[in-house]
C-alpha cells in the first residue's frame, strides 16, 4: 500500500482496502521541515476549500503553521488565545521554542501530536493544529465549535412526567448529558471510531461492575468488527451488531432520552452513543423491555402496572385484531353473539369484497396514511389527516367499499399500535400483522394460532447479546418479574434485572428495608 | 466439505418449506362470507302434509343500512327484518336440503337459538328430530327448545312488539326463568336419562283481545310434558311453577300470602333457593324427600302485622313454606299421579344411591314412579323486611 511515498507528495487515497480507516493507516511521522509538512498536508487536503492553512512567524524568525477546518473550530478563540499570544511572543531559541509556545497558548485542552495521521483526525473533530518549523511534533488545541441544535424534548418519546431533555446530534453534548446524571467515575465511555470516511465517533458507555464484563466485551468486539464506509445513523450499527439479522423484532433498544439511557446503564445495560444522531442504542434488549415506557418508573406504581397490562393487551390487539375479525367472519360465524353478527351482516350486505380483501384494503390504506403523515411537511400534514379521517371513516363506509365494523377494527388496531412505547416494537407488529391476516383468511382461527405459534417459537429462540429475548419469563427468574408483570414500587425494586443468571447478591441495587411508613424507618417499627 | 453440507442443508430447508406450504392447501374449504349465508334465527318443525316433516326457518334479511349521512343502523323499522320459509321432507336434513333449493344463500345454523316443535309432531314423538340437532355440527346444542300450540310456523311468523322477531322474543322470555328453560342439550339428556321423561316450555299467543290488530305475540304459558319422546300432557302456568322447585330451577318469583281471619297480604320476593332430592328405599318402599331452602325478602305488606316481631316473621315463614309445598303438591299430583312422567329425575337419583336395587327394578319404574312417596321439608328464611314503617 502506498500512502505517502517517502516524503513524496504522492497519494493513494482512497485505497481499495475496506478496513483502511485513519486508525489503521501507518503512522507517518512529522517531518522536521515545516515546508515539507505543509506540502504533504496541502496535497492531502487538495481541493478542500474549508481547510484553512495560516502561516505565521513566531519568535521573530521561526515559521509556524496554524491549521484548522473552517466551521469546526472556534475562530474567535483561536485569534484571541492562540494567534495573538504566539505572534506577540518573545524570542526563544529553537530548542525551547516548542515548550514555550505550548505555554503561551491559553487554552485548557492542549495535546502534542507526532504524526500526520493524527493531524487528520484532530482537525476533523475541530481541534486546530499548530506546527512549528524544525519540530517533529505539533500542538493540537481543543477549540472545537460548530453549530448544534439546542437540547429539546424528543418528539418521538415525550412524557408527561419526567425530564424534558433529549439527546442531540453532537456526541459530546450527549455524553455530558449522561455524565450529568451519573457522576461516578465508574461510568466508563470507551470510544471506537467506525467508518472509513466518516470516522464516526462511537462511544460504548457502561458502568463498570454493574454491566457484565462479558457483555461489554461482546458489544465492543462486535462494534470493532464493523468495516463500512460510513455511519450516518445508529440504524447502521444496529443492523450490523444484531444477533439475528432476519428477525423482525428489534434486538437493540433505541432511545433519545438521557434518562432512559441512564436508567439502562444503572440496570447493567450498555449504551452505544453515536456521533451525528440523537438516537442511542441500548443492549441487551428483552421482550419485556420493549413494552416499558420511561414514565412507568416516574408515575405511581399502580397506574404504571395498569398501563403496562394495557400495553400487553393491546400488543395482541395490534397484532391480531384484523386477522381475528377476518377469521371469525369467514370461518366461525357461530362464535359471535347473534345480534352482533346480524348487525355485521347488515353492514356488510353491500360490500363487494371478501372480508380478507376488505381488511387488506383498510390496513394498507392505514399504513399508507401513516407513512404519508410522517413524510409530509407539517403544512400539508393537516390535509392528510383530514383526508385520512375521510378514508378511514364515514366516507369509506358510505361509498360501500368497506363495512363500518372493519373501520372500527382498523381504528382500534391503529390505536393499539400507537400504544407501543418503543417505535421499533410497533414496526415489527405492523409487519407481522399482514402474514397473520393471510393465514387467518386461509385457515381461520387455526391459521391465527399457527401464526402465533410461529412467532412465539421465533421469539423464544431470539437472543440479544447472549440474553434470551424472553429473559425473566423464559427462563423464569422470579426476582426479575417485578419489573415485568408489575412495576414494583421503587422501595421494593431492590435488584437489577438479571441478564446472565448471576447471583442476586451481585444485582442488589438498593437496601431492601426501605418501605416507608408513618413511623419513619419502615414497616417493622 | 462444508460447502457440501451447506448445500444439503439448503435443499433440506427448501424441501421443508415446500412441505409446509402444503398446510395452506387444506385451507379455505369451509370459508363462507357472511354475505353468502342465510342466517337462521329460529326453526320450527311440524308434521308435514305430504311428507314426514315440515321444516320452517326464520331467516334474517340483512337490510343494508341506508347509505348516506347519519344512517341509523339499529333504529330502522323493526318489522320485516326476517322471513319464514318452509319445506317438507322425510327428515329434518331432507327438508333442509329442499329448503336450500329455494334459497340463494347457504343455510347457516350457527346462530339458530330457538327450536319450536309443533304440537302435533310433539305428540307423535321428537326423538328422531332431536338427533339432527345433536348430530349435525352446525346447530347450537344450547338452542332453546319449545313446544307450540298448533303449528310452529305460525309462531315463527308472529310479530312481537318489543323485540325484532320471534326468536329474540322467546329467547328473552325464557331467560327470565319464570318458566322452564330447556336447551337442546338438556332435552337430549332428559330423553336419554333413566327417567325417559322431559319437559319443554309451551308457547301460546297472547289473548287476541290484548293484541294489536294482526300482531300475534308469542308467550310462554306452562309446559309440555314428554314421556318416551312423546308429548303426553301439559301443565298450566301455576303447576309449572310447582315443578320448578323440585327441579331446582326456580330463580325468581314473588309469593303472596295472607293470614286467616285477616285482611291484607304480604308479598315476598325470592332471593335465592336451593333444592335437594333425597331418595330412600326401605323394605321395598320407595320414597323421595324433597328438601327446599329459600331466602325471601318482603316487598309489600298490606296487613296490620308488625314484621319486626319475630313471632310474626316465624308465622309468615311457616305460611310461605306451606304455600310452596302446596304448589309442589299440586304439580306432583298432576305429573306423578296423572301423567306418570318422571320429569324431576327421580330415576337418576335412585340409580345413583341404590345402583344394585335399581338394576333389578329398572324395568318396573313405570309402575313404581306413581307410587313413590314424596315428602317435603321446606325451610324459608325471611332475610329482609324492607323499608317502610310498620303499622301499629
Amino acid at each position: 500500500m502506498k500512502f505517502l511515498g517517502n516524503g513524496k507528495k504522492k497519494f493513494d487515497f482512497p485505497s481499495k482496502q475496506l478496513n483502511e480507516s485513519l486508525d489503521t493507516l501507518p503512522e507517518i511521522p512529522l517531518e522536521p521541515e515545516l515546508n515539507k509538512n505543509i506540502q504533504i498536508l496541502k496535497s492531502a487536503y487538495k481541493d478542500c476549500s474549508d481547510v484553512v492553512f495560516r502561516e505565521f512567524i513566531i519568535s521573530s524568525n521561526i515559521n509556524a503553521l496554524l491549521l484548522y477546518i473552517d466551521g469546526l473550530s472556534n475562530t474567535e478563540e483561536i485569534d484571541q488565545h492562540v494567534l495573538k499570544p504566539l505572534i506577540q511572543m518573545k524570542s526563544y531559541d529553537l530548542g525551547a521554542i516548542f515548550e514555550n509556545t505550548k505555554k503561551e497558548i491559553s487554552v485548557s485542552d492542549v495535546k502534542e501530536i507526532y504524526a500526520i495521521t493524527d493531524i487528520f483526525k484532530q482537525i476533523s473533530i475541530g481541534n486546530p493544529i499548530i506546527l512549528i518549523d524544525k519540530q517533529t511534533r505539533g500542538i493540537s488545541i481543543g477549540l472545537p465549535k460548530w453549530e448544534k441544535r439546542s437540547i429539546k424534548e424528543p418528539d418521538a418519546e415525550s412524557v408527561i412526567r419526567g425530564p424534558r431533555e433529549g439527546f442531540i446530534e453532537t456526541l459530546r453534548v450527549n455524553t455530558s448529558l449522561l455524565r450529568r446524571k451519573i457522576r461516578h467515575p465508574l461510568l466508563k465511555m470507551k470510544q471506537i471510531d467506525i467508518g472509513r470516511y466518516t470516522e464516526t465517533q462511537v462511544i460504548v458507555a457502561y458502568i463498570e461492575g454493574v454491566a457484565n464484563s462479558f457483555l461489554v466485551d461482546e458489544v465492543t468486539s462486535r462494534l470493532k468488527r464493523i468495516k463500512i464506509d460510513g455511519i450516518l445513523e445508529s440504524g447502521y450499527i444496529e443492523e450490523m451488531i444484531q444477533d439475528y439479522p432476519f428477525s423482525p423484532f428489534p434486538q437493540v433498544l433505541t432511545t433519545e432520552r438521557p434518562d432512559v439511557a441512564s436508567a439502562s446503564l444503572l440496570e447493567g445495560r450498555v449504551v452505544i452513543l453515536i456521533d451525528g444522531t440523537p438516537i442511542t442504542l441500548i443492549a441487551p434488549c428483552t421482550f419485556a423491555s420493549l413494552l416499558q415506557a420511561p414514565e412507568d418508573y416516574y408515575n405511581h406504581f399502580y397506574i404504571s402496572t395498569f398501563i403496562r397490562w394495557l400495553r400487553y393487551l393491546f400488543f395482541f390487539i395490534a397484532l391480531l385484531a384484523p386477522s381475528a375479525y377476518v377469521a371469525i367472519l369467514t370461518f366461525h360465524q357461530e362464535m359471535l353473539p347473534t345480534s352482533l353478527l346480524l348487525t355485521i351482516a347488515e353492514s356488510r350486505e353491500q360490500i363487494p369484497f371478501p372480508a380478507l380483501v376488505e381488511a387488506f384494503i383498510m390496513e394498507i390504506t392505514f399504513e399508507a396514511l401513516r407513512e404519508a403523515g410522517v413524510r409530509l411537511p407539517k403544512q400539508v400534514g393537516a390535509a392528510v389527516s383530514i383526508v385520512g379521517a375521510l378514508v378511514i371513516g364515514q366516507a369509506a363506509t358510505a361509498a360501500g367499499l368497506v363495512s363500518s365494523p372493519m373501520v372500527m377494527v382498523v381504528a382500534i388496531t391503529g390505536v393499539a399500535s400507537f400504544l407501543m412505547p418503543r417505535y421499533a416494537t410497533g414496526i415489527s407488529i405492523r409487519i407481522l400483522r399482514f402474514p397473520i391476516m393471510i393465514l387467518s383468511g386461509v385457515l381461520g382461527l387455526l391459521g391465527v394460532m399457527l401464526g402465533i405459534t410461529a412467532i412465539v417459537a421465533h421469539l423464544c429462540t431470539l437472543k440479544s447479546f447472549g440474553v434470551p429475548y424472553f429473559n425473566s419469563t423464559a427462563p423464569l427468574k422470579i426476582h426479575n418479574l417485578k419489573d415485568v408483570l408489575i412495576r414494583a414500587p421503587w422501595w421494593a425494586m431492590d435488584t437489577r434485572p438479571d441478564f446472565f443468571s448471576q447471583d442476586t447478591s451481585y444485582l442488589r441495587r438498593e437496601s431492601s428495608t426501605q418501605k416507608p411508613g408513618p413511623s419513619k424507618g419502615g414497616d417493622g417499627s | 466439505m462444508s460447502c457440501l453440507i451447506r448445500s444439503v442443508k439448503k435443499t433440506f430447508t427448501l424441501i421443508l418449506l415446500v412441505c409446509l406450504t402444503s398446510i395452506f392447501l387444506t385451507g379455505c374449504w369451509d370459508r363462507a362470507e357472511v354475505n353468502d349465508l342465510a342466517l337462521i334465527l329460529a326453526a320450527g318443525i311440524d308434521k308435514g302434509k305430504k311428507n314426514n316433516i315440515e321444516l320452517s326457518a326464520q331467516i334474517f334479511i340483512p337490510k343494508p343500512s341506508q347509505s348516506g349521512q347519519q344512517s341509523e343502523m339499529s333504529a330502522g323499522g323493526s318489522s320485516g327484518q326476517s322471513f319464514v320459509r318452509s319445506a317438507e321432507g322425510e327428515t329434518i336434513a331432507d327438508a333442509m336440503a329442499r329448503l336450500q333449493e329455494e334459497l340463494t344463500r347457504e343455510i347457516f345454523w350457527g346462530q339458530n337459538e330457538v327450536l319450536i316443535i309443533g304440537e302435533k309432531l310433539a305428540k307423535e314423538g321428537i326423538i328422531d328430530q332431536i338427533d339432527f340437532w345433536m348430530r349435525h355440527s352446525e346447530p347450537r346444542i344450547r338452542a332453546d327448545v319449545f313446544v307450540s300450540k298448533g303449528r310452529s310456523k305460525t309462531v315463527l311468523k308472529a310479530m312481537p312488539e318489543l323485540e325484532n322477531d320471534t326468536s329474540k322474543q322467546l329467547r328473552k322470555i325464557v331467560k327470565t326463568h319464570i318458566g322452564v328453560k330447556v336447551t337442546a342439550k338438556d332435552l337430549s339428556q332428559m330423553l336419554s336419562g333413566e327417567s325417559d321423561a322431559a319437559v319443554l316450555p309451551w308457547v301460546e299467543y297472547l289473548d287476541p283481545s290484548m293484541m294489536d290488530s294482526k300482531k300475534a305475540i308469542p308467550i310462554i304459558n306452562g309446559a309440555a310434558i314428554f314421556k318416551k319422546g312423546k308429548m303426553v300432557g301439559r301443565l298450566d302456568d301455576k303447576k309449572t311453577r310447582g315443578i320448578l322447585w323440585p327441579r331446582n330451577e326456580i330463580k325468581s318469583g314473588v309469593i303472596t300470602i295472607s293470614f286467616k281471619n285477616e285482611k291484607g297480604y304480604i308479598s315476598l320476593k325470592l332471593l335465592q333457593s336451593h333444592n335437594e332430592l333425597i331418595p330412600s328405599l326401605k323394605n321395598g318402599k320407595w320414597s323421595m324427600h324433597i328438601k327446599t331452602s329459600a331466602d325471601m325478602e318482603v316487598i309489600q305488606n298490606t296487613t296490620k302485622r308488625n314484621l319486626f316481631n319475630p313471632k310474626v316473621i316465624k308465622e309468615a315463614q311457616q305460611k310461605i313454606e306451606f304455600e310452596i309445598e302446596q304448589r309442589e303438591r299440586l304439580a306432583f299430583s298432576e305429573v306423578q299421579k296423572k301423567l306418570n312422567a318422571d320429569i324431576f329425575g327421580f330415576a337418576d337419583e335412585f340409580e345413583r344411591k341404590y345402583p344394585q336395587e335399581w338394576k333389578q327394578k329398572k324395568a318396573e319404574w313405570n309402575e313404581i314412579f306413581p307410587q313413590v312417596a314424596v315428602t317435603f321439608d321446606t325451610k324459608v328464611t325471611i332475610k329482609r323486611t324492607g323499608l317502610g314503617t310498620e303499622k301499629q
